[in-house]
């Protein structure tokens, strides 16, 4: 049984690599097909987000499992960068190392922003679309509904997910703040209309925000999310209007999938042009950016946050809810264990089930036996010899099944299968 | 508490206090440790009560208010307003910084006092509504500038700090830069008038200290200074009053040139006329009139010829 996971992240690796490994939902079809092709039997689960791009495998036989090596090599020519140019930044863990890695990040542990909800809801959608392409198995689903479950018990017993618990509200709060005194008067452009739009508007909201303007290329999506937001007078826009909104806006979220950046330095030039140098706050949440980074160097009212910029003040946030970071792992160390004991003893379940079947046929055709030589026995008397007999079973399989059980503990226990395989001539 | 109690208080025992309030708001940067917060305000309400003391008895003594005193009177009095906002600021909001800015203006002021006269001004006498007026409206313009200074000071930092991605420090932020924009607006342009009219009542004071028989020189280097230093601050005020599309940072770096400037001036013409003009002052039995470095255009050379400063007064000399 082999589980791995191959990734990179907000911590390995810089924004600039993660952009150009990330797979945009439209290239999630092509990559699991590819996987496919490459690896037959294994499963697969492919997890890219903003903060981290992850290629979890598993597979029954260690001998056939996809190496790190190996899924490097496709992630290189999936995006065709060389892998010399991330190799270093490519992490690998295996076994209980994956299961517990894969708990971490649904906890929101592994996030920039401790507590955030979108990192479940991530989790869970990277396993719906990996379950799509057929690409998950028995390891994975066990895997990755764990996973759910570890986050669910680690919001409900902690404190993690109270206080700033989204990068908006970290940004906005360390950043937008130090730049403005209030929000109510200014004009706010979201570019985008997926779930993290949503969710910083919802922040936004909160703040005192009441001019919202949401540009997306599809206009319909941007109905949407405006009509979500109808209260504080969030009115949708299409992509055409987006050189007059930037001219506009004061405030400017950008969260769009796009692969390229969608505002480069001409483009906002000229929009700084019909604006004058009024203060301008970016928060581009985009992986891909979506705004060219050379646009924080315009002039000296441009300020521009990408994922990357705001790893300081996450990191604050993280050192002030220490106590809570320490229950939290506690949770995902006690449930990473079990899940892998329960994995252990999955992998012992086959030979228990034959050696029971064995040892209960000998007793049954015993009984058999016993049966036509003592025919006077009354009914009564045969199901106490019965029950005699089964007991008798039960008491010679208890222990090399404990031992196994045991043994499960820290592993599977390949010596003591192949011995009981030997001993009682059980067959695969 | 009688007054007698701070007899005993010297420059230095409230300078100390100011210098470990100082050392402590600094040591915030390092590490977040919020009883610091408490002993620094603690040191700065005790520097505060020496200074308030030190400055009642040096009043007792010249039977004079402080700011119409020496130079070195008039440079705590002004030490003095600096430190009661200090105080005010750090006590309204406990996550400021204010004291990271204002109190190395208050050590300058203090440690400056040192190096001037403690002589009181004979002219009061004669003109001690005029001299009243002008003091107090060059310490309020000049307490602007201060404020206006700080407040560049922290725009400067907190937009260094926006632009590299810092996170911002627990227990030392600093306002929005919109906040201090607006702040540093309004200090410039309510100082520069006052400050204006504290020149102007300077001039006043000079005209009829002439009338009396003292000279004005307009070639004397303290009114040249002065004047070059309050012609910058107004060619501030009115960029600031004119210009539509000034930005927050150029506005607070002109500001700071400009309030620098003329903190280094006021400083440095104190100082130095303490070795040049204001020695002569002392031998010669004619004192300056007032603590304040930007009266002093209102005098002519010296008896002995040794400077430009009083000519042809004859007011008693120091007490």
């Amino acid at each position: 049984m082999n589980l791995q996971v191959v990734y990179c992240n907000h911590q390995s690796a810089n924004l600039s690599i993660r952009e150009r490994l990330a797979f945009a939902g439209d290239q999630l079809e092509a990559a699991y097909r590819e996987l496919a092709g490459r690896f037959r039997s294994a499963e697969f689960v492919v997890l890219s987000t903003c903060n981290r791009v992850e290629v979890y495998s598993a597979q029954e036989s260690p001998d056939a499992a996809p190496t790190r090596k190996q899924i490097a090599e496709f992630v290189s020519d999936f995006h065709r960068v060389p892998l010399e140019e991330f190799s270093d930044e490519l992490l690998a863990e295996t076994g209980p190392d994956a299961v517990r890695h894969l708990f971490r990040v649904a906890s929101s542990l592994d996030s920039m922003v401790l507590g955030e909800p979108q990192i479940v809801n991530q989790v869970k959608e990277a396993y719906r679309i990996a379950q799509e392409h057929n690409a998950c198995g028995p390891l994975t689903h066990a895997m990755f509904q764990g996973a759910i479950r570890v986050s669910a018990r680690v919001r409900s017993d902690t404190r993690l997910a109270e206080g700033r618990v989204s990068i908006a509200s970290v940004a906005v709060s360390d950043f937008g703040r130090g730049i403005f005194d209030r929000f109510d008067d200014k004009r706010v452009l979201i570019l985008g209309a997926g779930e993290m739009a949503e969710e910083t508007l919802r922040y936004l909201c909160e703040e005192g925000v009441r001019q919202v303007t949401v540009v997306n290329r599809s206009l319909e999506n941007a109905e949407k999310l405006a009509a979500q937001f109808a209260s504080v007078g969030a009115r949708p826009r299409s992509w055409d209007a987006l050189d007059e909104e930037l001219a506009r806006a004061d405030m400017i979220v950008s969260t769009t999938g796009a692969s390229e950046p969608v505002v480069d330095v001409n483009r906002f030039r000229e929009a700084r042009r019909r604006s004058g140098e009024k203060p301008v706050f970016i928060l581009d949440l985009g992986a891909p950016r979506d705004f060219a980074p050379a646009i924080a160097d315009l002039d000296d009212n441009v300020f521009l946050y990408d994922i990357d910029a705001l790893e300081e003040t996450c990191d604050q946030n993280r050192k002030a809810r220490h106590r809570e970071i320490e229950k939290a792992q506690l949770i995902v160390d006690e449930e990473a264990e079990r899940f892998m004991q329960d994995v252990y003893h999955m992998a012992t379940g086959p030979i228990v089930k034959r050696l029971r079947e064995q040892w209960h046929d000998v007793s049954r055709d015993e009984l058999e036996r016993l049966r036509s030589k003592l025919a006077h026995l009354s009914p009564a008397d045969l199901e106490t010899v019965e029950r005699s007999m089964e007991r008798i079973v039960n008491k010679l399989l208890h222990p090399p099944l404990e031992a196994l059980r045991h043994e499960a503990k820290s592993g599977t226990p390949h010596g003591l299968i192949d011995a009981l395989k030997r001993l009682f001539h059980l067959r695969d | 508490m009688p007054i007698e109690f701070f007899a005993k208080v010297s420059v230095f025992c409230f300078l100390a206090s100011y210098v470990v309030a100082l050392v402590l708001d600094a040591a915030r940067l390092l590490k977040r440790w919020p009883v610091a917060r408490w002993i620094g305000l603690v040191f700065g309400l005790a520097g505060f009560a020496a200074q308030t003391g030190y400055l009642l008895i040096r009043g007792r003594q010249e039977n004079l208010p402080p700011l119409l005193s020496s130079p070195h009177d008039w440079l705590l009095v002004l030490a003095w307003i600096v430190v009661l906002l200090y105080l005010f600021l750090t006590t309204v909001d406990r996550e400021l910084a204010v004291g990271l800015f204002l109190l190395p203006v208050v050590l300058l002021f203090v440690g400056a006092s040192y190096l001037v006269s403690k002589q009181p001004n004979p002219l009061i006498a004669g003109n001690r509504g005029l001299v009243m007026l002008h003091a107090s409206l060059l310490a309020v313009g000049i307490t602007g500038v201060v404020v206006g200074v700080m407040l560049s000071v922290m725009y400067v930092v907190q937009h260094r700090r926006l632009k590299r991605h810092h996170a911002s420090q627990p227990g030392v932020l600093l306002p929005s830069l919109s906040r201090l924009a607006r702040w540093n607006w309004w200090a410039v342009v309510v100082s520069v008038p006052v400050l204006t009219l504290g020149l102007g009542s300077g001039v006043a004071l000079g005209l009829t200290s002439q009338e009396a028989g003292a000279v004005l020189s307009f070639t004397d280097p303290v009114v040249i200074g002065h004047g070059v230093v309050w012609m910058a601050m107004m060619s501030l005020f009115v960029w600031l009053l004119t210009t539509r599309r000034s930005t927050g940072r150029q506005v607070a770096a002109l500001t700071l040139w400009a309030g620098g400037f003329l903190l280094a001036i006021l400083i440095g013409l104190q100082v130095l006329s303490l070795t040049t003009f204001h020695s002569g002052a002392k031998t010669s039995a004619v004192p300056r009139p007032l603590g304040s470095g930007l009266h002093q255009f209102t005098f002519g050379p010296l008896p002995d010829g040794r400077g430009t400063a009083l000519r042809g007064t004859t007011a008693g000399g120091p007490t």
